[in-house]
């Protein structure tokens, strides 16, 4: 009875809908939400994310671009709200249009678009994965065609894929397409000079650095990855009185003295590959968290989850240009070359030059973006890792999670103080760019 | 110190064996001509497993085989080989037919003489009851085994202190019901403990991380072994890789952190060890996804159980194809560690293969046959020893099945028929081999140690049942012994007591029987 009462309601609704949309559209409703389905999408995602060996965090950060404005896009052409990003993100050529007069439904756009946009990035997903991306599609078709005429179902999903096709040709073409032995170059020659970085893992694919070019991207809103340079790290030094000795100091002596809370904010910022969403995921998910508190609807779930992609694809850009133009060595070889040989990480030292902290400028990003939408003392909560057994931990605003964020990387042993700093600095000037984005009529 | 020490051990054993160092060995594909044919078939479900077991049944000497068929129903071949001769095999109807096997774990379950079979299965867990003469019966009922309805992936088996039958662990993957979202879904892993005659209600190992492999070792020599579990991280949500404490009729307990146990996540599938280095303590190949794992007693310290990663330092990553083109990363199942030249030093296989199509590991991934060198590291051999199949592998088995000292190979492959080698080196070095009886319970000594000493080092295995992927063997328990003409052999029993060191010629088959005075020799008929 009551769905039946919530199906003439809608119904009653859509009569009325197409009348405010654009283009003088009709737009039909179904028992399923559009923002239903655009959860259950990105719920697979991080799963893919985190299962998928070419997500490394830089390309993950790609995918959550790429699919973000993908469901924005789908809804967008749909939406009295919503102003399309053509023309405003680097390449990006207007989008295919709906045809005027047809009705379309929103939930079988938005599932058509994703599920095309999913099965392509994640064309290297293992069998696990693709078993579920089927499971998922044949699930959520089924669930938001049913009450539908067929005419409507076949144009929407027309609609859904023909944007996806565009947003994937795109995409092909931007410098991050291809991931090659998991994103880890076979030759590369390592930087001469004992302020360098060389290798600080066992794991032979590792001796080389991960995706030495991705600084040369193609960005989304900002101009180019060099857009948001940061001065040059300490001079590199071994003198005991040296800036650069004294950061080195302060992560070993940090180590030997860790509290329980700095652990376990360590640990909580992880995000490592493969065994997380990665870094640009736990944004994400953060996203995700705040939009369904809020009940929030279609059109503003597709413009948060745009933005935030957005930010920390051109975060990662942005900090892999600083990372390889200043190739700065790890602490762990720092410190176990001058002042503990046997020294050891809480947390994985990752395969790449250390300045800055990736960790901390797409967070900074994502922390601007989601200030700049949701306001600057927006507390929240954050349980990305319950299922993984981490307790949720909250904030007081998105700020002070990047700031989190930042730290976390010095109390694991694998940032310098001013990585994380000068990171957060840069990934404020990173979501400046997103923010200047319009994404509303 | 440490350094000087495994220097100064290998500098000893480079002149002690100059004369065979890292001889290649040939191996000649037989497959066709064997009487073997037998693949392991099915989809997502059997995307891991693909076990072979290998034991004598018959009680002939020769290794017999039962081959996981996955959705076929599983092959059980006896060995017809002659010695020194071409391998050769036939099916025979034995009661092992099972459909849905994942792989195969030979014990004598109730010491009665006859190796019996645990059988993981997709479903219910199935004990064979071996009868002789290569017949099995269902023994789930008699037995108080409770199979379950699982996915079952590994398997391993210890004699628990004053226990008449063995402990036995299985470890469970995914629930295979889950479509959606089948990660984080890893199911309970059992501890079958022993009631008497008969197994007690499993005992739920909590928590579980999707294993693929479990071992149980006297990692510290303590005379009491650990489980250790190796899990695939593809699956499991806050995982890593675990060790079970074992006290006689007390709960298990977990190894942590606070004890020297170490974070490591990786996509645990198998576990090969050996004391590599003469210091007691084994060491451990983990095999993964890319890069593999060798671990060392970090120390020398058996109050802690840390360990060190050597691979990369002892050239055992093996982390991608060393032929055909293919530069993608490596995956890893069944490892073991064997002497394959029988020069004295144990050298390391790997059966390598895509999981099914993922896109960002090597399609084409040669199995791997490393060599241990004098000093300390392994050289692949695969190519050139002949064995660098491309097949997508599983389970495997390093087995001497013709009796002439040389160990053969048998490789399971998904969706293709596997493959049997036969090693047919001519300049490999001298060899023994040694089976174990003791008294009822626990007739073949699960959990003693084989020493060999040979001038001033002292070779050491443990003899255990579980490891590898889904693939166990009983039988006999080979050594190479490089130029050697002869050598002192000794047990350590599983309840510790030392046997006396004896003087036994190269090239023989020796029976240690406990109570009994003297290596008796055998000679196949």
């Amino acid at each position: 009875m009551k769905i039946l009462s919530k199906l003439v309601l809608l119904t009653v609704l859509a009569g009325f809908a197409w009348l405010m949309v654009p283009g003088a559209m009709p737009v039909l409703a179904n028992s399923v939400q559009p923002e239903k389905v655009l959860h259950s999408w990105y719920q697979m995602v991080l799963e893919l994310v985190r299962h998928t060996p070419t997500y490394s965090p830089p390309v993950a950060s790609r995918s959550f671009a790429y699919l973000g404005i993908t469901a924005f896009e789908a809804t967008a052409s749909g939406s009295r709200e919503l102003q399309s990003l053509a023309g405003q993100l680097n390449g990006l050529e207007p989008l295919p249009q709906r045809e005027a007069g047809k009705a379309y439904d929103e939930a079988v756009v938005v599932h058509s678009a994703l599920a095309a946009a999913a099965e392509e990035l994640f064309t290297n997903t293992g069998p696990t994965g693709k078993r579920a991306l089927a499971a998922l599609e044949k699930k959520l078709r089924s669930e938001a065609s049913a009450e539908l005429p067929a005419d409507v179902v076949a144009r929407s999903e027309d609609y859904g894929r023909a944007v996806a096709a565009h947003i994937l040709a795109w995409s092909r073409d931007d410098g991050g397409a291809v991931i090659e032995n998991m994103g880890f170059p076979l030759e590369y020659p390592l930087t001469k000079g004992a302020a360098h970085w060389v290798p600080t893992s066992p794991i032979a694919m590792q001796q080389k650095p991960l995706l030495p070019t991705w600084g040369g991207n193609r960005t989304f809103a900002m101009p180019n990855g060099a857009a948001c340079p940061l001065p040059a790290p300490p001079t590199y030094s071994e003198d005991k009185t040296s800036a650069f000795y004294k950061e080195a100091l302060e992560v070993y002596e940090t180590k030997k003295n860790l509290t329980a809370e700095q652990r376990a904010i360590a640990r909580f910022w992880s995000d490592d590959p493969m065994l997380s969403p990665t870094p640009p995921g736990h944004w994400i998910s953060i996203a995700l968290q705040i939009l369904e508190r809020g009940n929030a609807e279609i059109d503003e779930s597709v413009d948060v989850l745009a933005r935030i992609g957005i930010a920390v694809a051109d975060g990662f850009v942005g900090c892999w240009n600083a990372k390889y133009q200043y190739d700065l060595l790890r602490p762990v070889t720092y410190i176990r070359r001058v002042i503990d040989p046997k020294w050891e990480t809480l947390l994985i030292t990752p395969p790449f030059p250390e300045y800055p902290s990736g960790h901390s400028t797409q967070s900074a990003a994502a922390a601007t973006v989601l200030a700049g939408i949701f306001g600057e003392g927006f507390a929240f909560e954050d349980a990305t890792h319950g299922r993984d057994g981490l307790a949720k931990r909250a904030f007081p605003s998105f700020w002070a999670a990047a700031e989190e964020a930042g730290i976390s990387r010095l109390y694991g042993g694998i940032h310098f103080r001013s990585a994380v700093d000068r990171g957060l600095e840069q990934g404020r000037c990173v979501g400046a760019f997103v923010n200047a984005l319009r994404t509303r009529r | 110190m440490r350094i000087k020490a495994w220097f100064f051990a290998f500098s000893a054993l480079a002149f002690a064996h100059s004369a065979v160092a890292q001889n290649t060995p040939s191996y000649i594909d037989e497959t066709a001509s064997s009487g073997v044919d037998s693949s392991y078939l099915g989809e997502w479900e059997y995307m891991v497993g693909g076990g072979v077991a290998t034991f004598d049944c018959n009680a002939d000497g020769f290794d017999d085989m039962f081959l996981a068929g996955g959705t076929a129903p599983a092959t059980f071949y006896v060995n017809a080989s002659k010695r020194g001769g071409a391998l050769s095999f036939k099916a025979q109807t034995s009661g092992l037919e099972l459909d849905k096997a994942t792989g195969a774990y030979p014990l004598d379950v109730d010491s009665d003489g006859n190796t019996d079979l645990i059988v993981l299965r997709v479903g219910e867990n199935i004990a064979m009851r071996g009868l002789g003469n290569c017949r099995f019966e269902r023994a789930n009922e008699g037995w108080g085994f409770d199979g379950g309805d699982a996915w079952s992936t590994a398997l391993a088996a210890t004699w628990e202190k004053g226990m008449a039958w063995p402990t036995i662990a299985i470890g469970n993957y995914i629930n295979r019901r889950e479509e959606t979202s089948p990660w984080g879904s890893c199911t309970d892993n059992w501890l079958h403990r022993p009631n008497g005659n008969t197994f007690a209600p499993p005992l739920a190992l909590k928590p579980s991380y999707c294993p693929l492999s479990m071992l149980f070792t006297d990692w510290n020599r303590s005379g009491t072994p650990s489980l250790r579990v190796s899990n695939d991280r593809e699956y499991y949500e806050g995982g890593q890789e675990q060790m079970w404490r074992l006290a006689p009729g007390q709960t298990p307990t977990l190894y942590q952190d606070t004890e020297g146990w170490k974070y490591l996540r990786i996509w645990g599938m198998g576990i090969a060890s050996y004391d590599l280095n003469f210091d007691g303590y084994p060491e451990y190949f983990l095999t993964s996804m890319a890069d593999n794992k060798l671990q060392t007693l970090a120390n020398n310290d058996p109050s802690k159980p840390s360990y060190n990663d050597v691979a990369y330092a002892k050239g055992v990553t093996a982390h991608r194809p060393y032929m055909g083109g293919d530069l993608r990363p490596s995956t890893g199942w069944h490892t073991q560690f064997e002497d394959v030249n029988n020069d004295g030093l144990v050298d390391l296989f790997v059966a390598k293969g895509n999981v099914a199509e993922m896109p960002d590991f090597a399609m084409k991934d040669p199995n791997n046959l490393l060599l241990q060198g004098p000093d300390g590291k392994f050289k692949e051999a695969g190519e050139a020893a002949g064995v660098a199949s491309v097949a997508t592998s599983r389970g495997a088995a390093l087995a001497d099945f013709n009796l002439d000292g040389l160990l053969d190979l048998v490789v399971v492959n998904r969706w293709e028929t596997a493959q049997l080698y036969r090693n047919t080196s001519s300049s490999a070095g001298s060899w023994i081999q040694v089976k174990l009886r003791q008294p009822a319970p626990n007739v073949d000594a699960i959990g003693a140690w084989l020493e060999v000493k040979r001038g001033d080092k002292v070779m050491r295995r443990e003899i255990t049942v579980g490891g590898g992927h889904a693939s166990g063997q009983s039988g006999w328990w080979h050594f190479g012994l490089g130029d050697a003409a002869s050598i002192e052999l000794r047990v350590i029993w599983p309840d510790g007591s030392r046997g006396d060191w004896q003087k036994v010629d190269g090239n023989g088959f020796y029976i240690l029987e406990r109570g009994k005075p003297g290596a008796v020799t055998w000679s196949p008929e």
